[in-house]
């Protein structure tokens, strides 16, 4: 008897550990003071105007990204193409989403779900009690975990979030530059599920900082 | 008595100055369409715009402008130049694009709304007449301006598009600005501005 559930005890972790996304070179995950991360949508002052590149099943897309801050947990996203035609508009808060407006092609469920899903992490504030352990601390940027996502930062900004599903990375968003503001001028999102890039670059002139 | 009349003064206030929207009458009408006809002489029209792309939560509206070529029978030209470059010609029943020096030919299905507008915008400039199978068409003042207010009627038109407004300038009569209401109202207006009718444009221009 004892055997046996000393068996069932060690397959059960064993499975539980096959079914959890492992962050590369992680030794394990410890306990963090509370990290606030994410801070780049917090103002509700601020709206911001992305010139925005899209490649979505190997069709390319021009338009513009807005992303206006409501309150600090709630952000309004609308993509528009250049020539003026709204393809998506919706207002996120962290537990739902309300729709306002998909063009035909784009209003199915699946697909609102992953619009969500994408301009929800990339805009929401998060509080984090975890963080990554390293082996070899010292030579891997502090990674803070929240739910199914990793927050890699670099000198104390979200340089890149990477969500998980199951064993797999499902997305990544990348900050790759700011202003000296630290507002965030240029982002990348990659899918990884699906073949879809996003490449955001900020159009101050039509932002709202 | 002056409190009276100034009473009087500002209950009639809405009715007085402002550009109200109101159906022609069909003089008005007929005087509309006469003048329209002066407009089919031209051959060719070069032009700036201004885009203004108006959401319903944005304090002001996203802009870009450029430049539109149009030559009769079936070329258009429309580029943008601010914030960004990029260039569409509509001829030989294509589109070609030049988006920042990355070239493409591309489907009209993927843009119905432009391909409606670039057709509006070639056949308004020069005095065309709207194709009644396809929208409903209102004949409207708004002050002293022309204007004509399109609704789709085919439900493939009508999921892109609620109405497409065009008003004319009361000076010279040619289109001036078309609004293109979305079925969500959030709307895009392109102002036509530094017009020039009839002067020679080269054919480079639509070679992408």
């Amino acid at each position: 008897m004892n055997r046996f559930l000393t068996y069932s005890f060690f397959l059960l972790l064993f499975f539980a550990s096959c079914g959890a996304y492992r962050y590369p070179n992680a030794s394990g995950i410890r306990e963090s003071a509370t990290q606030e991360l994410n801070n780049y949508y917090i103002d509700t002052a601020q709206t911001f105007v992305y010139r925005a590149k899209l490649h979505v099943f190997k069709k390319d897309m021009n338009g513009n990204l807005i992303v206006k801050t409501l309150t600090r947990n709630e952000h309004r996203v609308a993509l528009v193409s250049d020539f003026g035609q709204t393809l998506f508009d919706v207002s996120l808060s962290p537990d739902g989403y309300e729709l306002h407006y998909a063009m035909h092609d784009l209003n199915k469920r699946r697909v609102v779900r992953e619009i969500v899903d994408i301009f929800r992490t990339m805009t929401t504030q998060r509080h984090a009690t975890s963080a990554v352990m390293f082996a070899n601390q010292q030579h891997y940027y502090p990674v803070y975990v929240v739910d199914n996502s990793y927050y890699v930062l670099k000198e104390r900004r979200v340089e890149r979030i990477q969500q998980t599903k199951g064993t797999k990375e499902h997305l990544a968003i990348i900050y790759r530059e700011w202003n000296p503001e630290d507002i965030p001028t240029s982002i990348a999102i990659e899918h990884k599920k699906f073949p879809i890039t996003i490449n955001l670059t900020l159009d101050p002139g039509q932002s709202t900082l | 008595m002056n409190d009276k009349l100034l009473y009087l003064l500002f209950f009639l206030m809405p009715y007085c100055g402002w550009a109200q929207t109101r159906e022609m009458t069909a003089n008005e009408q007929a005087r509309f369409q006469a003048s329209l006809q002066q407009l089919v002489e031209i051959k060719t029209v070069s032009a700036d715009f201004v885009q203004y792309k108006h959401l319903s939560f944005m304090k002001k509206p996203v802009e870009s402008s450029g430049k539109l070529y149009v030559k009769h029978p079936d070329k258009l030209s429309w580029a943008y130049t601010t914030p960004f470059q990029y260039k569409m010609v509509f001829k030989d029943n294509k589109i070609y694009i030049d988006d920042q020096g990355k070239k493409q030919t591309i489907n009209i299905g993927n843009n119905k709304q432009f391909e409606k507008i670039s057709t509006l915008v070639s056949s308004s400039l020069r005095g065309g007449k709207y194709d009644e199978k396809e929208f409903a068409v209102s004949y409207l003042k708004q002050g002293n301006a022309n204007m004509v207010r399109l609704t789709p009627k085919l439900a493939g038109a009508k999921k892109y598009i609620k109405e497409i407004v065009l008003l004319f300038s009361p000076m010279d009569k040619h289109i001036e600005e078309v609004k293109l209401v979305e079925p969500s109202n959030d709307y895009t207006r392109f102002v036509i501005k530094n017009r020039k009718v009839n002067t020679t444009i080269d054919e480079s221009i639509f070679n992408l």
